[in-house]
């Protein structure tokens, strides 16, 4: 044989070779080799589903690739930045007058600010711009915020967004009007109270005759009959509601022989889901539950891959015999305890986050889910905080019935916060909604009982949020002054 | 001959308007023709809005307020805001056309003209009353075709919140003045 063969035949099989192992690791290998930099924040929990961000085909032009990533951002963060009333909105700056700005940041673009894998140059919120990015358009001519506001005159740019006046997206708690309309609130309402909770935890509870009937009404197997889990169920909200062990344990069952056929001891979460649709849903948008977001790609999929490498109608057999080469695992599960990157108890070392982790099924105690569930694992500062704050010792206070329902503060008022909508209370269950950043938390949550001036400035100051609210806030945001200074009356400038 | 006869229509529209033809696209209509009758909806539904909603409820009835903050105020989007939520309605659609709502006395100074063709414009229709601009302008590598209508005080709800705003640069608007204009562009490459 040749020399010249030979060689042809060992490039051959050394390309072979390495395509095989390199398509064997992005398909059913570990992907953190292809990471080109470390994802920022909670995107670590779904950066090896490469395929949710990098969408464009292959050998797509730079235009497209940018379009496309930029879509997918917004398939996550659409309902977010749509509540936030989003103060640079994308359709803000498609208009090509806005041209010479594009040159500057532009803002049709998620990722002119926001790039992921960059570690080195990325600050708080994904941002990798430096900090003083406003300079970049409120610098200059009509634009000069400097020369608009009088009070801006000497102010420099890094402190806009980082001082607890403006944000780029959301500035509902912020803007001009609202400062000045809220200026003069208290520190604290006459009687604090939040509304949503207040209507939630006065729910009216089962007499005795009813926990009786509800108990005589119990429809489980002999082999299931659980004395404890059917007490705890005839007191809880699901047995007035009529869901009863079949409505969990075997939904399809009609009759009592399909339901002993049928029964489950450990119901999956979708039983869950099927009902509390709007929960299920908040949750796939926090950090909690953010692998479960419809729009987030399957990782691992033999014949996507396939067709990525080429193949874009794989027959079966392939796809099966490539499932079967890679052992493909499952979907990366809930997000768990041993992959979270704060502060976790060491106890709870291993925990996986599903509804039965705050919510025990059958005991429903609204009160573990609402603080007690979230200390078994968080133990940073604020979390570890909590007991012992003032907000602990009102939400004692109620709990214990020497206060009024919804004055009590839980980690759930602030983190999970509940809205009214014609009668009807519903809990947000993206339990990140409020932060991200922290002003977004003044309206839904803080104005209920305190004043916006009070509110600005305690979530201005790091470390009485670290202390969980012991204490009075270090600083004075001067926001509301310089907006006051500017109207003789409080409606003046409303456009009313 | 749906083609035709959307071309006989426009020709009649055209006339009615009173346009000069500009430069032809080819077998469809001048870029003229096009953003002016683009611009008779827009000021239509505009001037319905500002004078059958917002001034007969607010000002002649006073039985809702306009705000800028219509979410929180639970009250009427202003026109301005109406306007300006439509075109960026049509910029999510479209890259086809896009239109602004600006003037050289802004409340709101993103309205200001951003452009050299946009103040051009707009100092035109203000110094030339039932006047439109039309030009060419370069922008982000794109030519387009800039029309610019006058926009007209056609309610006193108009003028009295523009003459009365903490941040209006201009306070001595009254009924038929050029308060701004109506921007519209095509691309044209």
């Amino acid at each position: 044989m040749s020399t010249r063969l030979l060689w042809i035949i060992w490039i051959a099989a050394s390309l072979l070779l390495a395509s095989a192992a390199l398509a064997r690791l992005y398909i059913g290998g570990d992907r953190t080799a292809f990471l080109p930099g470390d994802t920022h924040g909670v995107h670590h929990q779904i950066e090896l589903a490469c395929e949710s961000c990098h969408i464009s085909d292959s050998f797509a032009s730079q235009a497209t690739v940018r379009k496309d990533i930029n879509k997918t951002c917004v398939t996550c963060h659409k309902e977010e930045l749509k509540a936030s009333d989003d103060s640079h909105p994308i359709k803000k700056f498609k208009n090509p007058r806005m041209a010479a700005y594009w040159e500057l940041i532009d803002a049709r673009f998620c990722t002119s600010c926001h790039m992921e894998h960059q570690p080195e140059i990325t600050i708080a919120g994904l941002v990798t711009l430096p900090g003083d990015f406003c300079v970049a358009c409120h610098s200059e001519g009509e634009q000069d915020v400097r020369v608009n506001r009088a009070s801006h005159a000497d102010l420099t740019f890094e402190t806009c967004a980082s001082a607890g006046c403006h944000n780029f997206h959301d500035n509902r708690a912020l803007y001009e009007d609202f400062l000045v309309k809220h200026a003069d609130a208290p520190w604290l309402a006459p009687s604090p109270v939040h509304a949503a909770q207040a209507m939630a935890r006065t729910r009216p509870r089962p007499d005795g005759a009813e926990i009786a009937a509800y108990l005589a009404a119990v429809d489980a197997p002999e082999r299931a009959r659980d004395p404890l889990a059917e007490a705890h169920w005839a007191a809880s909200a699901h047995a007035a509601a009529e869901v009863g062990c079949g409505g969990c344990h075997a939904p399809k069952a009609e009759t009592p022989a399909q339901l002993a056929a049928d029964w489950t001891d450990h119901p999956a979460e979708a039983v869950c889901t099927e009902c509390h649709r709007p929960q299920a849903a908040t949750f796939a948008e926090g950090r909690h539950g953010m692998r479960r977001h419809p729009e987030l790609a399957p990782p691992r999929q033999a014949d996507r891959m396939l067709g990525r490498l080429g193949l874009s109608d794989p027959p079966e057999a392939l796809v099966a015999a490539v499932e079967a080469w890679i052992a493909d695992p499952d979907l990366p599960g809930a997000m768990g305890t041993a992959e979270a990157r704060i502060p976790m108890a060491a106890e709870a070392h291993g925990q996986s986050l599903t509804c039965a982790t705050c919510h025990a099924p059958h005991e429903q105690d609204l009160a573990f889910a609402a603080a007690g569930a979230c200390l078994t694992c968080h133990t940073d500062d604020h979390s570890a905080a909590y007991e012992g704050s003032p907000h602990h010792a009102l939400w004692q206070a109620e709990m214990s019935g020497n206060a009024a329902p919804g004055s009590g503060v839980s980690c759930a008022t602030c983190h999970l916060p509940k809205t009214e909508r014609r009668g009807a209370v519903t809990t947000s269950h993206n339990q990140s909604d409020t932060l991200r950043p922290n002003e977004k938390m003044i309206r839904p949550v803080c104005m209920d009982c305190h004043g916006l001036a009070f509110a600005i400035d305690a979530l201005a100051d790091p470390a009485l949020v670290a202390n969980n609210f012991r204490g009075t806030p270090d600083r004075r945001i001067e926001s509301i002054d310089w907006a006051t200074s500017r109207v003789d009356r409080p409606d003046e400038g409303a456009n009313q | 001959m749906k083609a035709k006869a959307t071309k006989i229509k426009a020709a009649i529209l055209c006339g009615m308007l009173g346009t000069a033809a500009v430069p032809a696209v080819s077998d469809g209509m001048d870029y003229s023709t096009v953003t002016d009758l683009l611009h008779l909806v827009m000021s239509s539904d505009r001037t319905v809005y500002t004078r059958m909603i917002v001034n007969r409820l607010a000002v002649e009835e006073g039985v809702i307020k306009a705000s800028e903050h219509y979410m929180d105020e639970k009250a009427l989007v202003l026109p301005a805001q109406m306007f300006r939520y439509g075109a960026e309605m049509v910029a999510e659609e479209t890259d086809e056309f896009s239109y602004s709502l600006l003037s050289l006395w802004p409340i709101n100074k993103q309205n200001a003209p951003t452009t050299d063709m946009e103040r051009e414009g707009l100092e035109y229709i203000a110094a030339n009353p039932g006047e439109n601009f039309y030009g060419e302008e370069d922008l982000g590598g794109t030519t387009y075709f800039t029309a610019v209508y006058p926009d007209v005080a056609v309610a006193e709800a108009c003028w009295a919140c523009h003459n009365d705003h903490k941040d209006t640069p201009r306070s001595d608007f009254k009924a038929g003045d050029v308060m701004g204009g109506v921007v519209i562009r095509i691309p044209m490459d």
